[in-house]
């Protein structure tokens, strides 16, 4: 009867109610620097998903030379080939490039590109990282020992240089990329995870559980992992930023985006190689503000979710 | 003191991660889509000829001779010779001329982040919640958002094209000529005392070590700062204080010793970040170091370069790691129970 009433008093409560119950979203709510991260990721995915939904992908990948100016600056005139009689006023913001395509349609969809891609790096190596984590912490002995030791020979890697090595082994291209990146930051959560998990084993309520005689395989699912999971949330926002930045760095060195897709990383390096001593620097230096901001929001969002975890942490900072 | 069995305890465990980071690197040749023969002869090489080429180079031998052979070699610092970049010369000796530059760039821009990373944290701690921990946060937070790649252009733009003040590519003026001893610039200058040669190279490396020490700057001093504000709470900065030290000293001797242990643990975490950054550095500077060697090398198939660069960056790490290791508990002694 009692447990009844307890339900019914739990649904009947709002959102709001449930959000100040939890100490963690409720100190994350109180950090304003989070939720300014927050922001910047919100408005990112925004403008992700509308360039991804209106946004012509042939405009902006194609040369548009002969039809627009050239190397046109943002807002300016100077154009390398300028169209007479066309684009007075606005319409390049962000100028334009070697091929006369609007840099900032093309930064806009490199949000896209972005997202779309860390995502599937982050997603992919937390799936991986926490699949190993666990079992090696659950199962411990050689099963422990031969993924943590298959797992330190990929951290004693400078993470870039790895990512560079599967390169070499897998080729050029995104998805490729995205691949190699997945290995270089399984280890890192798989490290994190491992350590949580262990934590949660040694508690009593998992010694209650196999006296109850539970499958491995639930315990590993209903209790290990759940509870594992907040160190899991925060080293995923943390490492996303980094992963976006990887990404970039892998299409910036020739790796990663094919010519002429709008991703931020190749952007910058056209814009390096062939604009920046020429002065043409709105090529270079838009794609990169995206780029800088976007990881900035991540970082402020893991900062805050870090500190929201870690009481000790807090009370460092109050 | 470090005892001696902590130290051949943090060796052996070594002795595994190196196999399988050279097993990774022999890897790399054999996983690898091109035919280093072909790579070698060029595409339209005769039959035979690829065939002379692929039995000079041992690769119609059993995989596991190959294995044992690459790890005997590589044992002695031998990756055979390169295909393409320096075709025939011992990747070994390509090795030697690329790696001080990288060595000496990342060692400067290490400089830069610890030189100014661990004050401005300390002083961000001390003077919690001022402005200048306030600035020091802010900065912090963004040097470690913003990619090398963004931040050298910029300081590209801002220090060579705007003020006009330093160099942006290349290592010494042209009409400099320094002998090489170490293959560092600077160090080669001052060693036969040409001034002006030894300012044209720090003048040259200013750019690039600042562009790569960024990150470190900003990792170093957000650690730092965090790291301080809990030793500051200790219970012994209390009894310090309260048997009547003053507290610049209580600070500097209780507070400051122990608040370096987490620091130096970034240190090493983010020296692989650095090495990984001198690739990029390389790139926009035109600095011919291991990094940009290594991406040529991808670039063109010239597999025996890329195996010994990348074993060598990883050794690097590993060595850096080591010492990270042996400080920490240097630092803190109870760490080796």
């Amino acid at each position: 009867m009692s447990t009844d009433v307890q339900t019914e008093i739990g649904d009947t409560r709002g959102i709001v109610d449930r959000i100040r119950a939890s100490p963690f979203l409720s100190e994350l709510l109180r950090n304003r620097l989070a939720l300014f991260g927050l922001a910047i990721i919100l408005l990112m995915v925004v403008i992700a998903v509308y360039s991804r939904l209106f946004m012509d992908v042939g405009a902006i990948t194609q040369s548009n030379l002969g039809s627009a100016p050239s190397m046109q600056g943002p807002c300016g005139e100077n154009a390398l080939s300028a169209i007479p009689g066309s684009a007075s006023g606005c319409t390049y913001p962000f100028g334009t490039d070697l091929q006369a395509r609007s840099i900032f349609d093309r930064v806009m969809y490199g949000s896209w590109l972005a997202l779309k891609f860390g995502t599937a790096i982050v997603g992919m190596s937390t799936l991986l990282g926490v699949g190993l984590g666990i079992v090696a912490a659950y199962y411990g002995g050689a099963v422990d020992n031969t993924i943590m030791r298959v797992m330190d020979v990929l951290l004693a890697f400078p993470p870039l240089l790895l990512a560079l090595a599967l390169v070499a082994i897998f080729g050029t291209g995104l998805w490729k990329a995205v691949i190699a990146l997945t290995l270089v930051y399984t280890p890192r959560f798989a490290r994190v995870v491992r350590g949580a998990a262990l934590k949660v084993i040694e508690d009593e309520y998992i010694d209650a559980t196999i006296a109850l005689g539970a499958r491995d395989r639930r315990i590993l699912v209903r209790h290990i992992l759940p509870n594992s999971l907040a160190p899991i949330t925060v080293q995923s926002t943390l490492n996303f930023g980094l992963a976006i930045i990887d990404l970039a760095a892998l299409s910036f060195l020739g790796f990663g985006a094919q010519a002429g897709t709008p991703s931020w990383g190749l952007m910058l390096s056209n814009g390096v190689t062939q604009g920046l001593l020429s002065g043409e620097w709105w090529w270079s230096f838009f794609p990169g503000l995206f780029l800088a901001t976007t990881v900035l929001g991540f970082n402020l969002l893991g900062d805050g979710m870090r500190d929201a975890l870690d009481p000790r942490m807090r009370e460092a900072v109050d | 003191m470090i005892s001696k069995r902590f130290i051949a305890k943090r060796l052996i465990l070594l002795v595994p991660v190196v196999v399988g980071v050279a097993s990774f690197v022999f890897a790399i040749l054999h996983l690898s889509p091109g035919d280093p023969a072909i790579v070698i002869a060029g595409e339209r090489a005769s039959q035979e000829f690829i065939e002379r080429i692929r039995t000079e180079l041992g690769l119609n031998d059993p995989i596991w001779v190959q294995y044992g052979r690459f790890l005997f070699e590589a044992a002695q610092l031998d990756f055979g010779n390169s295909y393409v970049i320096r075709q025939g010369t011992p990747v070994r000796e390509v090795l030697r001329t690329h790696f001080p530059v990288t060595l000496e760039l990342a060692l400067l821009g290490q400089f830069a982040g610890i030189l100014f990373g661990i004050p401005f944290g300390l002083l961000s701690a001390i003077k919690q919640d001022s402005i200048v921990d306030h600035l020091t946060r802010v900065g912090a937070l963004t040097g470690i958002s913003v990619p090398i790649f963004w931040s050298g252009p910029l300081v590209i733009l801002l220090f060579a094209q705007v003020l006009g003040v330093l160099p942006t590519s290349g290592r010494i003026a042209v009409e400099y000529s320094v002998p090489t001893v170490t293959g560092m610039v600077t160090v080669d200058s001052l060693l036969v005392r040409n001034w002006d040669a030894f300012v044209s190279a720090v003048r040259h490396l200013l750019l690039p070590s600042l562009t790569i020490g960024i990150y470190s700057m900003a990792l170093i001093s957000r650690m730092m700062r965090s790291s301080m504000l809990e030793v500051i709470r200790q219970d012994y900065m209390r009894t310090a204080r309260a048997k009547g030290q003053g507290p610049k000293i209580t600070i500097m001797k209780h507070g400051f010793r122990n608040a370096l242990i987490p620091v130096v643990t970034i240190i090493g975490i983010q020296f692989g970040t650095l090495l990984g950054g001198a690739v990029l550095t390389e790139t926009i500077f035109g600095i011919t170091g291991l990094g940009r060697l290594l991406v040529d090398a991808i670039e063109v198939g010239d597999y025996p370069i890329v195996q010994g660069t990348v074993l060598l960056f990883a050794f690097l790490f590993t060595l850096v790691n080591l010492g990270v290791d042996l400080t920490y508990s240097y630092l803190d002694p109870r760490i080796e129970q």
